[in-house]
């Protein structure tokens, strides 16, 4: 029999509110599915010059992230694991992380921000199904806007 | 590419350009006009003078940042060496310093857009703004929305942008040279000597860059090596660039062409090569000042993390931007300031406040080396260090402290004021808030209390030469320790040095829970007592200490270097020695450079009768082979070797040469054949009362204490699990530097 899509996911956060979102969504079908959840934070590195932001401090907002993840899965008794990784595209850190744990799929649940923060901030979901090598689940958010 | 590698990915390239770009911008591009009004052609000696003040500084900033390559650089090394009093001088004075900085910068950036874009002044009410005020304010706008919204593309270009300007700079050094005309250089100093000290001092804003260097030391690869040679290089590459520009600038023309002259170099490059000689040094100033401005930008806010960390901001300050992931509070506020400075303040205004409030960090940073090189607490481990200690750090103290008294006696009043609102600011604020001590204070505690409640020197040892150290915290599990403890010291006819560490609150002096015991904790005389009484029982001998701390985990080191341990036993759990404080990567540093034996007891009830130790081989499974033997030896305890194999032959070969080198020939050996080890492991457990884990790889206890470990079967398993990581061998790296 085929493993099932949500054995082994990989959710990407991106903050608290974020992960605590996603989770609220995917996190039920996770559960019902029986199989495990692994977050992960790309801290997005420059590339030899100067971050946008201290490691430190995103190392401790992502820590704030897995909290919420954490929290969650412990609630829907689903295994969950959490990982920093560093990249200078945080779409290929995704999917690299994806690939090195043999996701089932990817899980995210993308943001109704502003099609004006999607343009500052790259429209990360977008690049992410399109370059994926894996399945993408999409999950609708049944969150408010932002 | 490890983690730790993709996470420090500043080259030495880039670490240098992050010093040379952010000086370049302000010693060539704006400072001339202003200081060569002021003391002729002797200008290249002022930029000298301040090359050589900086460098001081930066020698001592290199051997701190080499032993703390923390976010923050400066200021966090200020706050750690002498306490939160100075560190919210330092904090605010480096936060601000480099705010008036980039408004210089700024400003700079105006004046060179100027020259090809006519923009009309504004006025406001009773402020009217010049063009080079307008196009400060719109550029500093632009600077700080970029660094808001995070376009990792800023700091790309700045190697490339540095190089362009060396070689702009060159290629006018050179023409200069066919040009020069020795003659305009004199009279060397036509307003005497007198105006030479205070021209430094406006001057010396344009040495600011390698602060910049120590607050991203965390992104430094190989900060050990890197660090310095950014720092300290950077400082003399711009010196002699600076000291060579002006001379040519001032032996091509007359002084009076140089003089006021905001944008100097690029009518001398007019004169020189024409029109495209003037269109590339217009060019290098806006991408010099901008350069300047952003990466000033970048580093305040590192600064203002590490304020945020030690408590002495608010962390509201800190959050970081769910979809930018930049510290936007931070770089608004410092954006803010910006603006505000640029309003109010003039070129020299600037320049000289940013100079001063950078003094101010510099004298305190000699002395912070000063405290770090006199208290020398274990964890400070330079790897580089400053040449003909203490003279650097003392002159560097004092010629930084005394360049401040030449500056205009407004701006000295100013920061006076400055400095007395970050006093205030301690008092009000930072104080009730402060996570850090001084190590300057603990070292002036230690020496103030009694000898009861701490040690000073290692006390002679009357028992062996072996030393077992027991930290105590949670008085339940006196009694455990010291049974693993006494026996190892009696096995080694050495001594157990029995450590109650009381965790005092922070906003405590430790003088004084000293002299209220009672208040802190009602057990430390039973605590030790038990402790004496096991030690008796076994008839080992016993030393007690009592030490008061702020950092309890930090302080089970600490008395490991002092007492010369050779190995430690201590407990592990939530109540055991505190959480350590939220620096986990000091914690890291603590527990990779391990002074002794660690032996770590997860304690679910001591019982030592049947002993589980799981081997693959490797030094710290003869750790755990020691300790078996010494407990079967003592208590008569019952040991299972369980190894894991491909096929029982092979594992049976394995098991028997180890316990035979491991004088465990009496144990019984379990060979499993199943690939998974923690499963082979929680399954043997179960009918164990102790299981002794070597550690499987370096830094395993740094990741325990850091609740990152990922054996699970330390939780899974239900009896005591005791783990075993042996002292780090010092590299050969470090035995060669010392």
């Amino acid at each position: 029999m085929a493993e099932s899509l949500l054995s082994r996911v990989v959710v990407p956060v991106a903050g608290p509110d974020d992960a605590a979102a996603t989770c609220e969504v995917a996190v039920p079908h996770v559960a019902a599915a029986g199989g495990s959840l692994t977050a992960v934070y790309v801290v997005e590195k420059a590339g030899g010059a100067i971050d946008k932001a201290s490691v430190e401090q995103r190392e401790e907002f992502a820590e704030e992230a897995f909290e919420a993840v954490r929290s969650a899965c412990n609630g829907a008794d689903v295994d969950c694991s959490t990982e920093i990784v560093f990249g200078t595209d945080v779409v290929d850190a995704i999917l690299d992380f994806g690939r090195d744990t043999d996701a089932s799929a990817i899980v995210f649940s993308p943001r109704r921000g502003s099609r004006w923060l999607d343009l500052l901030s790259g429209n990360l979901s977008a690049k992410l199904v399109k370059q994926a090598d894996r399945p993408v689940i999409v999950f609708p958010s049944d969150g408010e806007e932002e | 590419m490890s983690e730790q590698e993709l996470a420090k990915d500043l080259g030495p390239l880039a670490a240098l350009t992050i010093g040379v770009g952010t000086m370049i911008g302000a010693g060539i591009f704006v400072l001339p006009g202003p200081a060569v009004a002021r003391v002729g052609p002797l200008v290249a000696v002022a930029f000298v003078l301040g090359g050589a003040i900086a460098l001081l500084t930066a020698l001592s900033a290199s051997e701190l940042g080499t032993a703390m390559p923390k976010a923050g650089g400066a200021y966090y090394y200020i706050n750690h060496a002498l306490g939160p009093l100075f560190g919210s001088i330092a904090g605010w004075a480096n936060w601000m310093g480099l705010a008036f900085a980039s408004a210089f910068y700024m400003y700079g950036f105006g004046q060179y857009v100027g020259e090809f874009l006519s923009v009309p002044g504004v006025e406001i009410g009773l402020l009217s703004l010049p063009p080079a005020k307008v196009i400060a304010l719109f550029g500093a706008g632009f600077f700080v929305a970029v660094n808001y919204v995070g376009a990792k593309e800023t700091g790309r270009l700045q190697n490339i942008i540095v190089v362009t300007l060396v070689l702009i700079l060159a290629g006018f050094t050179l023409v200069g040279t066919f040009n020069a005309d020795l003659s305009t250089l004199r009279p060397i100093a036509p307003f005497g000597y007198s105006p030479l000290l205070p021209t430094t001092g406006l001057i010396f804003v344009s040495f600011l860059g390698f602060v910049q260097i120590t607050s991203v030391a965390e992104e430094i690869k190989d900060p050990g090596r890197n660090l310095p040679r950014a720092v300290i290089g950077s400082v003399l590459i711009v010196t002699v660039i600076y000291a060579l520009v002006l001379v040519v600038l001032l032996a091509v023309v007359e002084t009076p062409v140089v003089a006021n002259n905001e944008t100097a170099v690029v009518d001398v490059a007019r004169m020189l090569a024409g029109p495209a000689g003037a269109a590339l040094l217009l060019f290098g100033g806006l991408l010099a000042t901008a350069s300047s401005a952003n990466a000033s930008i970048l580093a305040s806010s590192r600064i203002n993390f590490a304020m945020g960390r030690d408590g002495i901001v608010t962390a509201w300050l800190n959050e970081v931007h769910e979809r930018f992931a930049t510290p936007y509070r931070s770089i608004a506020v410092t954006g803010l300031f910006i603006l505000v400075f640029i309003v109010f303040g003039d070129v020299e205004t600037l320049a000289t406040a940013g100079s001063v409030l950078h003094l101010l960090i510099y004298g305190l940073l000699n002395v912070a080396l000063i405290v770090m090189r006199e208290v020398n607490p274990p964890t400070y481990q330079p790897d580089y260090e400053v040449p003909l200690y203490p003279f650097t750090p003392v002159v560097g103290a004092i010629v930084s402290f005394a360049l401040i008294g030449f500056i205009e006696p407004i701006v000295i009043l100013l920061s006076v004021a400055f400095v007395v609102f970050a006093v205030l600011w301690y008092f009000f604020y930072a104080r009730e808030r402060s996570k850090t001590t001084g190590v300057a204070s603990t070292a002036l505690r230690r020496l103030q209390a009694g000898p009861e409640t701490t040690q000073t020197a290692a006390p002679t040892p009357d028992g062996g030469t072996y030393r077992v150290l027991v930290p105590l915290a949670h008085p339940d599990h006196v009694d455990d320790l010291m049974t693993l403890g006494g026996a190892i010291g009696k096995a080694n006819e050495g001594t157990v040095v029995a450590v109650h560490i009381v965790t005092v609150p922070d906003q405590t002096s430790l003088s004084y829970a000293a002299e209220h015991t009672e208040k802190f904790d009602l057990a430390t005389g039973d605590t030790l007592d038990r402790a004496e009484a096991k030690a008796d029982e076994l008839g080992v001998d016993v030393e007690t200490h009592t030490i008061f701390s702020h950092r309890a985990f930090e302080e089970v080191f600490d008395a490991a270097r002092t007492h010369d341990a050779d190995t430690v036993v201590m407990g592990w759990g939530k109540s055991e020695h505190g959480s350590p404080g939220r620096a986990e990567s000091a914690i890291d540093e603590l527990a990779h450079d391990l002074p002794a034996d660690f032996l770590v007891l997860k304690d679910r009830g001591l019982d030592n009768s049947r002993i589980l130790v799981p081997t693959a081989g490797g030094p710290d499974s003869d750790l755990s082979a020691v300790v078996a033997r010494i407990l079967a030896d003592e208590y008569g305890s019952r040991v299972s070797l369980l190894h894991v194999a491909e096929d029982e032959e092979t594992g049976q070969e394995f098991l028997e040469g180890w316990a035979r080198s491991h004088d465990l020939e009496d144990a019984e050996r379990i060979v499993r054949v199943d690939a998974d080890i923690e499963s082979a492991i929680k399954e043997e457990a179960e009918d164990a009362t102790l299981l002794i884990v070597g550690a499987t790889e370096k830094g395993l206890l740094s990741r325990l204490v850091r609740g990152s470990l990922v054996m699970d079967v330390l939780d899974e398993v239900s009896c005591s699990v005791l783990l075993a990581e042996t002292k780090s061998e010092r590299s050969f790296w470090r035995r060669l530097l010392g």
